[in-house]
């Protein structure tokens, strides 16, 4: 294995999206280099492989030379994400506690739709009949109160072979407790069926309770578990014949990367990584510019994804995260989506305009894109507001109908309004920015923060475009949009630090703890994250570790991680300690304490944190500083008050302290960033267009 | 003694502008803007509430009133319980005038008499304040402009019972504590006494937490609301709100336009009352003519010695949840959408009582069962639409005794997850826990209640052939067994063993509740209506077989293969494919050899056809 992050070789980050996947490189001489090329959605690995080639191209040497000089390949994948949209994991079943057989289906209760009795149930990782029901029992300490019936477990897997599964999830009440009766299934299972292509353990996948959670979550770990290891398989494969020798390293639903070998037996933490990217890539470009407290906004095609950011970290949100229909009982960087993008389509309904959420998507698209899109579109209304360039847009390789658009708009809202087009775009700008703006309310509403107190990182195809408003709309009076926004979320993977997040389960009162057996755990904790982190060559110096007890008041539903400063050191009075710094968090977090009431021990967890390398700057900066040089004329743009006659830049030539004056529209490859009248943008040496609202 | 006039208060109230200059653009914005306040007003109470029925189980509805009391925007927990948010409000604006309602005030109510539910429901509410528009006044003058009310269930609320739900009280007062109308905040200033009133009469300690964590909801939404008005200015923020209630109306008689002309009946029982008084009859006669809606009660049940009654605003509650499940989700929830139905429900009956009479019992049934009787009515004319949005619960079961842990006594409100009472759709076979009303429970599980109570969760599996048969199937209820670790006692009400839910276009309903203390042991007691302290040992069970939901369209209709398909997921056993779908079998479920005799099932029922 090379000598890594000696900042000696190529490092790359790759995100493979829906439509493109993305490269960011950044060469021994600290440029960076951004790259796209066609997703290959069979095989992902196929599309990475020519993205890497691409960059080879571009340097003027071979993939093989490239891939020597390599020294980390960072990967975020939708693998996981696909397999759940399109339900084609491997076929499923369950060992599951008697009398517990059914808690997938019922969920708590919870329906997504509550206003709809129509709405349809999930499609089912394991129907019933590939549901067995298992004979044992422990008590909620873990005390066996039915043994287990290995018997009835040699059945089931013969039973779930008959039915033709492949991979296999057994989930024991309290396991996470004990875990003796699953790992005993678990030997079982192997016994058994020797080719099973997956057993997941829930205790293994996640070591908490509740059982409707974690059954979910491993259910979704095991469906979609063989596929990860097949498609990592492939690209580790594929890049040994390349010539590649250094790590591999993936990106995981938390914001951290790690090797292939700790993802594969948790498949599910790779769900969603895709938006953390994102967001990974906004906070690094926030901090260079010492903004860390942020909410970053991610507009494309058909979704609106907000994060809130404080203190340079995502807010990681540990429960109640649900992805495509199931509980994900993985800590994740809360990112949550709404359905406003530039697809968006525009109706009117009893004399009311409505934005969305139904979308044209990329496919048939905006009328403007002349693809057979017929409804109106929020970038229809870009379009007709003089926005979004006709003839450059896409770097020139589409050109729009901005006269298809105008009719559109004119027949499906303005006509029906009974006002002339220009309002009924400018109508449509303002839903859909308000739109946006409740949503990301929301989202700081449920981290009880305040919009007027961050600043906002606005990126995707459409943020540069819409930034403005929906700033304007909250009270933020900064936006940053950083010229990497296009690819941020290869940015974002390629810049993220390791993260090991590993828990074990101890659920006692906190007045009856046993401080040996939080030493023992403590310590297993630091020896299994040494050891996931030993193939990372990372130094000690650089690694950060993070103990903390798992605590609720009894009753309560979710855990608070609560510092263990001492460590493994821990003693009779340091438990005193820990309940008063329980108290003082849970006042601090969520506005009370019991302090007369013995708070519950839940288990202890570990967070290390590796830290990567970070690059200077995030962009290729252009060398105009003197903005009016990049100039390229001027075009009609609407902002609620008549046609202003709106000056055009070339972005790619402005360089770092050019300042632009509004109303401006400076056009980068991907995107435009709109600039309001009254509203200035400075482009800083970083590779960030700072914005300053009126 | 106190009466007030609820249907009078529930009654139409006029337009605050008469001309609307205001742009539907800008209505829409102020739409949104309203409603992601209720939204914020709700997470608050979550984020900072003390205990689990309020931060987990969602059961709060938050809402944006207009000055006169009319709902503007909501974001709701549990649609059957919202609209009980508007009324304690109108009764507080009459009772103490609009003078009394002065900027930085907090109002308590939670009397069902003046407007609410059921006592444990404690609405809170304070006035929205902003600066007088420049054509009305031309100092600094500020007045009223919008009303921001919270409601939230609690787990006590003082009366003969712990927990809330006093079945057996003969009359409200042993209930628990009413409060029509109290002032909690005077101008920004807490009344402590009021306070201290309010906390005396709670079990609960952390109570008067709960009730800040309201109080502090209605003051965000207040600083909130505050900011839009002076953003957009009071005429546009006040023809924003007509402009959205005659939207909605608008779009609730395109609706009613839609269905068949007609008047359409249909009856409806609760097995009995706690006291254990036979056949709580529910009358309905909806009447569709054009865009008008009716909706009348008449001929429901008139027997004073009964001790199960809905006030008339838990009646419009259930009537407006059932209708709204009825229409495309889309339509905003708001004046305009409930102004719309015209309901009728005489004084007397059980669905609009004298004041007085005890609720704990009848909030819940008849309360739910006329969102089933509404559904029954309507399901020849809407089959598609035609879904109740009800249960079958009775009361949650409370098993109350000392843990040995703690040496304290526990209250257990079995508030773990179930299946029950969920009935098919058209097209869909029901699927989940309950119906989709119910959809934002959150409910406890065995892993944390087994580590908070002395009891062992044995299982709760769906029931073979509990489903009620259809088409379409009904959903199964739980098989629910419970043993308790300690001695302890009982109290709990059932209904729905005579009574189980309705099959809808031909379908058949679901399998009865049936609930068995100390199940399995030398002296089982089954419970005829109500357990009144009933004690169970260490070690003995109770097995609760919850009813399941009700089928949808002719079970001879539905597809052999899906009958196939239950019967390997046993949903529905091998036996009853035969006698309730007519669907002939062979092979084995043992081996999986189970396949459908296509010849033989024809055969079979085209004679049960005939």
């Amino acid at each position: 294995m090379k000598e890594s992050a000696t900042g000696m070789g190529y490092r790359v980050g790759v995100d493979v999206g829906g439509t493109f996947t993305d490269l960011i490189c950044v060469t021994p001489a600290g440029e960076v280099v951004l790259d796209k090329t066609p997703s290959t959605p069979e095989d992902q690995s196929i599309g990475v492989m020519t993205g890497l080639n691409q960059l080879s191209e571009r340097f003027g040497i071979s993939l093989h030379d490239f891939c020597a000089d390599l020294d980390i390949l960072v990967h975020g994948t939708t693998t996981a994400d696909n397999t759940m949209i399109e339900m084609t994991g491997a076929p499923t079943g369950l060992l599951v506690t008697e009398g517990h057989r059914d808690e997938i289906e019922m969920r708590r209760v919870h329906k997504e739709e509550i206003w709809d009795p129509s709405y349809p149930a999930p499609p089912p990782i394991a129907r019933r009949r590939a549901r067995i029901a298992i004979p044992e029992r422990l008590d909620f300490q873990g005390k066996v109160i039915l043994p287990l019936d290995e018997d009835a477990v040699r059945k089931g897997v013969q039973r779930l072979k008959a039915l033709g599964v492949r991979s296999i999830a057994v989930m024991f009440l309290f396991s996470f407790v004990n875990s003796e009766h699953e790992r005993r299934a678990g030997e079982i299972v192997r016994e058994e069926y020797p080719d099973v292509e997956h057993v997941s353990l829930s205790h293994e996948v996640m070591a908490k309770g509740p059982e409707f959670e974690r059954v979910s979550t491993t259910l979704v770990n095991a469906y979609v578990a063989p596929k990860i290891a097949w498609y990592v398989n492939q690209l580790q494969e594929n890049l040994r014949v390349a010539g590649y020798g250094g790590p591999l390293l993936i990106m995981q639903s938390t914001g951290g990367v790690m090797p292939p070998e700790y993802v594969s037996k948790r498949a599910v933490s790779l769900l969603a990584s895709g938006p953390t990217g994102g967001v990974m890539g906004a906070a690094l470009a926030a901090s260079k510019v010492g903004v860390l407290n942020f909410v970053s906004v991610d507009m494309g095609g058909t979704s609106f994804d907000v994060c809130l950011v404080r203190g340079g970290r995502p807010e990681i949100k540990t429960d109640w995260n649900w992805r495509y229909r199931y509980y994900i009982g993985m800590p994740m960087v809360d990112v949550q989506s709404v359905g406003a993008g530039g697809g968006s389509i525009a109706r009117v309904r009893q004399g009311a305009l409505l934005v969305g959420p139904e979308s044209a998507g990329s496919l048939p698209g905006p009328v403007s894109y002349g693809r057979g899109g017929t409804h109106p579109t929020v970038t229809d209304a870009d379009v007709v507001l003089g926005y979004i360039p006709t003839e450059s847009f896409a770097g020139g390789r589409m050109k729009l109908d901005v006269d298809a658009a105008r009719a559109a708009i004119q027949a499906d809202v303005a006509d029906p309004l009974g006002v002339d087009v220009i309002d009924a775009a400018w109508g449509i700008e303002r839903i859909v920015n308000a739109n946006m703006a409740n949503a990301t309310r929301r989202v700081l509403a449920s981290h009880g923060a305040d919009p007027r107190t961050l600043a906002m990182i606005a990126f995707g195809g459409n943020g540069a475009v819409h930034a403005w408003a929906v700033a304007k709309e909250l009270g933020i009076d900064r936006v940053l949009v950083p010229k990497a926004a296009p690819a941020f979320s290869a940015l974002g993977v390629l810049v993220a630090d390791y993260v090991v997040d590993v828990v074990r389960a101890y659920v006692v009162p906190l007045s009856q703890v046993d401080v040996a057996r939080i030493r023992s755990l403590l310590s297993d904790l630091q020896e299994e994250a040494g050891k996931e982190l030993d193939p990372t060559g990372l130094s000690d110096a650089d690694i950060d570790v993070g103990l903390y007890a798992q605590m609720c008041y009894p009753g309560q539903n979710f855990d608070m991680s609560v510092p263990l400063l001492e460590g493994p050191a821990i003693d009779e009075p340091g438990l005193l300690d820990l309940a008063d710094r329980f108290h003082n968090q849970h006042e601090a977090e969520r506005g009370f304490a019991f302090r007369n009431q013995q708070p519950l021990l839940r288990g202890v967890r570990l967070i290390a944190r590796g830290r990567t390398p970070k690059p200077d700057h995030l962009a290729e900066l252009g060398t105009v500083t003197l903005a009016d040089s990049s100039r390229t004329g001027t075009r009609p743009a609407y902002f609620g008050n008549g046609f202003i006659d709106t000056a055009v830049f070339d972005g790619t030539r402005l360089g770092p302290g050019a300042e632009v004056q509004g109303p401006a529209l400076i056009e980068e490859p991907f995107t435009v960033v709109v600039v309001p009248p009254g509203g200035q943008a400075r482009l800083d040496d970083t590779g960030n267009y700072q914005l300053d609202l009126p | 003694m106190t009466h007030v006039d609820l249907v009078r208060l529930a009654g139409s109230r006029g337009r605050l502008s008469e001309h609307a200059t205001v742009d539907p653009v800008t209505a829409e914005v102020i739409r949104g803007t309203m409603e992601t306040v209720c939204f914020e007003m709700a997470t608050y109470v979550s984020r900072t509430a003390t205990t689990p029925i309020l931060n987990q189980s969602n059961e709060r509805n938050a809402t944006i009133l207009d000055a006169q009391g009319r709902l503007a925007a909501l974001s709701v927990g549990i649609p059957q319980f919202m609209l009980t948010s508007t009324l304690p409000v109108r009764f507080a604006l009459e009772f103490l005038g609009v003078e009394e309602f002065r900027e930085g005030d907090v109002f308590v109510a939670n009397d069902p008499y003046h407007g609410g539910g059921h006592l444990p429901d404690y609405n809170v509410f304070a006035p929205i304040y902003a600066a007088a528009a420049p054509d009305e006044a031309d100092d600094d003058t500020r007045r009223m402009v919008l009303i921001a009310s919270i409601q939230c269930h609690h787990g006590d609320t003082g009366g003969g019972v712990p927990g809330g739900y006093n079945v057996t009280a003969t009359d409200l007062w042993g209930e628990g504590v009413r409060w029509p109308v109290v002032k909690v905040i005077d101008q920004g200033v807490e009344r402590r006494d009021v306070l201290y009133a309010l906390q005396a009469n709670n079990r609960i300690p952390d109570y008067i937490g709960d009730l800040r964590a309201q109080i502090g909801a209605a003051q965000l939404a207040a600083i909130r609301m505050a900011d839009v008005i002076d953003h957009y200015g009071i005429h546009a923020v006040e023809e924003s709100v007509d402009f959205m209630i005659d939207y909605a109306a608008r779009r609730f008689r395109e609706e009613v336009t839609a269905w068949p002309d007609g008047e359409y009946e249909a009856d409806a029982y609760v097995d009995h009352d706690p006291l254990g008084n036979p056949d709580v009859h529910l009358h309905v006669k909806i009447t569709v003519a054009g865009d008008e809606l009716t909706i009348d009660f008449t001929g429901s049940d008139m027997r004073q010695e009964l001790q199960a009654w809905s006030t008339f605003g838990n009646t419009r509650g259930y009537t407006v949840g059932q209708i709204a499940a009825m229409m495309d989700p889309e339509i905003p929830k708001n004046e305009g959408f409930f102004d719309q139905i015209k309901l009728v429900v005489p004084q007397g009956c059980v669905l609009n009582p004298a004041p007085g009479k005890p609720v704990s019992a009848g909030t819940h049934h008849p309360g739910a069962d006329v969102g089933e009787v509404i559904a029954v009515a309507m399901q020849n004319v809407l089959p598609d639409k035609a879904v109740p949005q009800t249960y079958k619960t009775g009361i949650p079961t409370i098993i109350v005794g000392v843990d040995p842990r703690t040496g304290a006594t526990f209250t257990d409100h079995s508030a773990e997850v179930y299946a029950g009472w969920c009935n098919a759709a058209k097209g869909m076979d029901a699927w989940g826990a309950q119906a989709a009303s119910f959809g934002n429970l959150w409910k406890a599980t065995a892993e944390f209640n087994e580590s908070l109570f002395p009891h062992i969760q044995w299982g709760r599996d769906y029931r073979t052939d509990s489903g009620g048969p259809g088409q379409w199937r009904g959903l199964c209820g739980s098989h629910y067994v419970k043993e308790v670790c300690v001695d302890a006692k009982v109290y709990t009400y059932v209904v729905g063993m005579k009574y189980p839910m309705p099959g809808i276009c031909g379908g058949k309903p679901g399998a009865p509740n049936e609930l068995i203390i100390r199940y399995q042991s030398d002296d089982p007691f089954k419970v005829q209506h109500t357990a009144d302290w009933v004690p169970i040992a260490a070690g003995q069970k109770l097995q609760y077989n919850y009813g399941g939901g009700g089928g949808w369209g002719n079970p001879l209709d539905r597809d052999p293969q899906a009958v196939l398909d239950d019967v390997l997921d046993e949903y529905v056993s091998f036996e009853a494919a035969t006698s309730d779908y007519g669907v002939v079998l062979t092979g084995s479920l043992d081996d999986l050899t189970v396949a459908v005799d296509e010849a033989a099932t024809e055969q079979l029922r085209a004679e049960r056809r005939n």
